[in-house]
């Protein structure tokens, strides 16, 4: 050994460095391993075999928590088995290398949802894929901790909210246009601020699509030179019809029921393409952390601007409905945020769950059967106060989006 | 059978080449005395890996798929920088064997003392996992048929048998004919080994791309097949290579063999010496750390 061996060298010291990295990393992610269940409940083990071009798995599904695919190679050739997500691209676990004859395990934590298993005999191509469901155990998946993860979570709920809301919108809008073009007034008006929270809960959604918005939830007093008005306003005004003092002097003018089938027909026709539209892969893919986020302020910026003013529902006075339906879409965004908030933002979290309570307190005060008083029927403190608690949850919703995009 | 003996062939045989050259570089350069370290890394490697394998299998807690990936994608490119700067710290070495023989080729020695035992670990290491728990499945097995077990088995003795006959040829070169194709045959291994780290963090999810593919010739060079395997063992040949995969490789090799050829593999060894002294060095140094920070 030659005395140079104890000088420090500099590679030895790179070379402790790249160690260091190795050891932290492994020790890091050696924490999303999955825990032994510690409620006694042992994990459920679903046998799987693979030959050359079958690949059977026991069950087509699972209850969340440990699950373990026991794998046998049955065939003559290598092979490998997959558990892919939903959209049958992404791995959510794997096992290779499986030699003819031999048995090996994938151990995985399985949280609720639609999954697609595949063998891969030859370790070539797609492999051989059936769907498999792992339904709610009701056992808490422990969170792999990973802020990625409930951010990924958290769009995939929120994609999914959006979509119902949606398909929830055009059945809604099918009754209100069918009731509105058959003359049945009554069931119309009914009808009109109920449908509308579907569209009111996902307004910046609804409102990215440039297009779609105006046609659809353009007030009179916003309409352009030149600009056809279309949508729900114009129907809200037809059934609410003013007089002349409140029309601006002049004798409202009924639509005919020409004019009623046509406005309502087009109505229904955006609407069904909004929902088209929000059921494109590309859509999910436009929606991330940071424009949950801003949704969620926009929602009350829509709040502050219209519906506490009164605003936009000028003839048939419901906007409280609006106001609600804003809040919902808002508080559904940050509901889904709510752990990534409180893991980088603990303050910003409770304030926030306090002002949302707060506002929903001044709400419930306003019920009224099924849905809310007239707007009408406000007494001006009563709005001053909804517009004070408005602004004070505005204020912490703006920092919503800087606290989960990093 | 086959198939068994082509996995244990497959996984073996990168490992087996890289400490072929390891243990050839010591003979040649009369540092038998490092050869215990080396050895120590192997066995370390191997038992790590059996030990960590059986508890995987046995043991009541099994690995993510994801941590899984991710160490094996992180390994491999720590052990792409360090191959990298044994390949510049080996050019550097010869050089000095042709100017001062012994001064500063036992200050790198000294250095790479310890680079040699972790080199070692890292090459036997990183497929040794995934080996290892294929080998306990096999020995969970063998109440039915030890076929599997032993094909392996036989797999990973062919391996270490081309290792050993890489070695033996490697002796009998010229020590400058030495340096200059077993640091080629390196940097084509640590271009692979990139790349297949890549790929393990594609897979993870750390990285994006898995489904873009650069090429697909699976249906030419099945994975399985043995010339796949050998493709695979050696320069870590994947069939259906990603876009990200192919990327990592070329912006590896190319850069890293122009340097090695303009300072180590150049026709004369005396320009190379007298025109380029900084150059192996700074190379060494950088290796390491853009290796360490994937």
């Amino acid at each position: 050994m030659s005395p140079t061996t104890l000088r420090p060298a500099r590679p030895l010291a790179l070379t402790a460095a790249a160690l260091a990295t190795v050891l932290a990393l492994a020790a890091c992610t050696d924490n999303s391993a999955p825990e032994s269940s510690a409620d006694g409940s042992g994990p459920s083990t679903l046998t799987v075999t693979s030959t050359a071009d079958e690949c059977t798995v026991s069950a087509p599904e699972a209850p969340s928590g440990n699950v373990v695919f026991s794998v046998t190679n049955a065939g003559d050739d290598v092979t490998e088995f997959y558990l892919l997500a939903e959209d049958g691209l992404r791995i959510v676990s794997e096992v290779e290398n499986i030699g003819p004859g031999l048995t090996r395990d994938l151990v995985l934590t399985a949280k609720p949802g639609s999954y697609v298993t595949a063998c891969k005999p030859g370790m070539v191509g797609d492999g051989i894929r059936s769907d498999f469901t792992v339904t709610d155990s009701g056992t808490d998946v422990a969170p792999t901790g990973a802020l990625a993860d409930q951010i990924t979570a958290a769009t995939t709920n929120y994609v999914a909210y959006v979509k119902d809301q949606t398909e929830q919108l055009l059945t809604g809008t099918q009754d209100f246009v069918d009731a509105y073009t058959s003359g049945d007034d009554d069931t119309a008006r009914a009808l009109y601020a109920s449908t509308r929270v579907h569209w009111e809960r996902i307004e910046p959604v609804a409102e990215s699509f440039g297009d779609l918005d105006p046609r659809m939830d353009l007030r009179e007093a916003d309409l352009e030179e030149g600009q056809e008005w279309t949508g729900w306003h114009l129907l809200e005004k037809d059934l609410w019809q003013p007089t002349a003092e409140a029309n601006g002097g002049t004798e409202y003018v009924a639509l005919t029921p020409e004019q009623r089938t046509q406005y309502a027909d087009q109505l229904l026709a955006d609407t069904t393409e909004l929902n088209d539209r929000v059921h494109t892969a590309d859509f999910a893919e436009g929606i991330d952390a940071a424009s949950i986020g801003n949704g969620a302020k926009g929602l009350l910026d829509e709040v502050a601007t219209g519906k506490v003013t009164g605003e936009e529902e000028i003839w048939s006075h419901t906007d409280l409905w609006d106001f609600q339906a804003n809040v919902d879409g808002a508080k559904v965004a940050y509901d889904g945020l709510r752990d990534v908030v409180l893991a980088q933002d603990a303050d910003l979290a409770e304030d926030l769950d306090t002002q949302f309570a707060e506002i929903q307190t001044l709400l419930d005060a306003q019920r009224s059967g099924d849905g809310f008083v007239l707007y009408t029927d406000l007494t001006p403190a009563q709005v001053k106060e909804l517009a004070d608690s408005v602004n004070a949850l505005g204020e912490p919703l703006s920092r919503l989006t800087a606290a989960v995009v990093l | 059978m086959l198939p068994n003996f082509l996995i244990g062939l497959r996984e073996g045989l990168e490992a087996a080449l890289v400490v072929g050259i390891l243990v050839a570089y010591l003979v040649k350069t009369g540092r038998r005395d490092l050869l215990p370290q080396l050895w120590a890394g192997v066995t370390l490697a191997v038992v790590g890996s059996l030990a960590f394998g059986a508890l995987l299998t046995f043991g009541p807690r099994g690995l993510t798929f994801e941590a899984q990936e991710a160490i094996g994608g992180t390994l491999s490119i720590v052990a792409v920088g360090l191959i990298t700067w044994m390949i510049f710290w080996m050019g550097k070495t010869a050089r000095h064997l042709k100017t001062d023989l012994h001064g500063k080729l036992d200050e790198a020695v000294a250095a790479g003392r310890w680079a040699v035992l972790v080199m070692a670990v890292l090459a036997v290491g990183r497929e040794g996992l995934e080996t290892a728990l294929f080998l306990w499945a096999g020995a969970q097995a063998t109440g039915q048929t030890a076929e599997p077990l032993v094909g392996a088995l036989l797999g990973i003795l062919v391996a270490v048998a081309l290792g050993w006959a890489v070695y033996k040829g490697a002796v009998r070169l010229d020590l400058r004919v030495f340096f200059a194709w077993t640091g080629l045959a390196l940097i084509v291994i640590a271009a692979g080994v990139l790349s297949y780290g890549v790929h393990d963090l594609q897979e993870a999810g750390i990285l994006p791309g898995l489904h873009h593919l650069a090429f697909d010739v699976s249906a030419q060079v099945p994975p399985s097949s043995w010339y796949g395997t050998l493709l695979k063992g050696t320069v870590n040949f994947s069939p259906a290579t990603t876009w990200l995969e192919a990327i990592a490789w070329t912006a590896y090799i190319v850069p890293v063999l122009t340097v090695y050829i303009r300072t180590v593999w150049s026709g004369s060894p005396r320009t190379a010496t007298a025109s380029t002294p900084a150059q192996a060095p700074a190379a060494a140094t950088d290796a390491p750390t853009t290796g360490g920070t994937p």
